[in-house]
């Protein structure tokens, strides 16, 4: 589970589907209705938060110093001073609906055909990403046309509330908050390089804050919490490695391989799920 | 979009995250929360943050003084 959260987390397919799709399907005895299920996804998420926390060890640095130092002034003068008010104006609609929308979700997350439908919704998202993507696209070479878009600081403060609301979608099993993220950043006019740094960046402070939060009911709840720990460090393993691989993807790379990846995995699920086997 | 106005009234707005805040974490306030008792950690951590970015948004709507 761990290795398969990590892996899939990053990528925009959707974790939180697969990790609710894939025990279901190989009949792995884990309740998903189990009170322990969330708070043992969240640490795995921990895991994930710690892989980025290391890929991006230095821009935290720069982005909390630049966020202290705006703050106190009231003024941003840096790249890495807006960056940091971009990621608290795109943490905080994600953070208030998933603070508000958690019973709702935890219901949602018993039933794998509702997370196979969301995958196959996550996939025409991709596919619709980049189709309105190539229509702001100039140029033949992928290098040309990448080089027409914006860093992830030259992205409007709108944009970035919008973005992080979106983030709050991917909490329906099924939805990839990488995938809408990036798809979101992709509609602001970033590269895809950056709108990848960009949900990467902005994914952090939510899986830290949700995974901090939900770990005192973890020990409250008589799990296996050295097993449940070595699952959050294969998960950050994964996650780590997923991360390098992502970045240097998508300096050219595109989201349509994802899309038609999750619509065939939730039809592929469906169909399994529909005839029990 | 610079006032003294807006300033203040961000300023009273993030005191009263706060309140909010200790409010849930105290277990006294249960709007919009899974269980109807106990301590709600998750809904006050919001809170604060919430006041965070209030007094920042404050601080950056006050009208600067020509150095």
């Amino acid at each position: 589970m761990g290795l398969l959260q990590g892996a899939s987390e990053l990528f925009p397919v959707s974790s939180l589907g697969h990790a609710v799709l894939v025990p279901s399907l190989l009949h792995w005895s884990f309740k998903q209705s189990d009170p322990s299920f969330v708070p043992f996804l969240v640490l795995l998420h921990l895991g994930t938060a710690t892989a980025l926390l290391v890929i991006y060890r230095e821009q935290w640095v720069v982005i909390v110093r630049g966020f202290v130092t705006a703050a106190i002034r009231g003024q941003m003068k840096t790249d890495s001073e807006r960056l940091a008010m971009l990621l608290l104006v795109g943490t905080i609609p994600a953070a208030v609906l998933g603070v508000f929308l958690e019973t709702r979700i935890k219901t949602l997350f018993a039933s794998p055909t509702e997370a196979a439908g969301f995958l196959i919704l996550n996939g025409l998202l991709m596919l619709g990403f980049e189709a309105l993507r190539r229509r702001a696209e100039r140029g033949s070479s992928r290098t040309e046309q990448e080089s027409h878009f914006a860093d992830a600081e030259r992205i409007s403060f709108r944009a970035a509330a919008l973005v992080g609301a979106c983030q709050a979608l991917a909490f329906l099993p099924g939805i990839s908050r990488s995938g809408i993220t990036i798809g979101g950043g992709l509609l602001a006019g970033l590269r895809h390089q950056e709108a990848a740094r960009f949900s990467f960046l902005l994914a952090t402070p939510v899986i830290l804050g949700a995974g901090l939060v939900e770990v005192p009911e973890l020990l409250k709840s008589g799990v296996p919490i050295a097993e449940y720990a070595a699952a959050a460090v294969l998960s950050g393993v994964a996650a780590y490695a997923s991360a390098r691989f992502l970045l240097r993807y998508f300096r050219s790379g595109r989201l349509d391989p994802y899309g038609w990846y999750c619509i065939l995995a939730g039809l592929a699920a469906l169909a399994l799920l529909h005839f029990s086997l | 979009m610079r006032s003294n106005s807006i300033a203040v009234a961000l300023g009273v707005l993030g005191v009263v995250f706060i309140v909010v805040a200790v409010l849930y974490a105290l277990g006294v306030l249960q709007i919009l929360t899974s269980t109807t008792s106990g301590p709600h950690y998750k809904h006050a951590v919001l809170f604060v943050v919430l006041a965070v970015a209030s007094f920042v948004a404050a601080n950056f709507a006050r009208p600067k003084t020509a150095v």
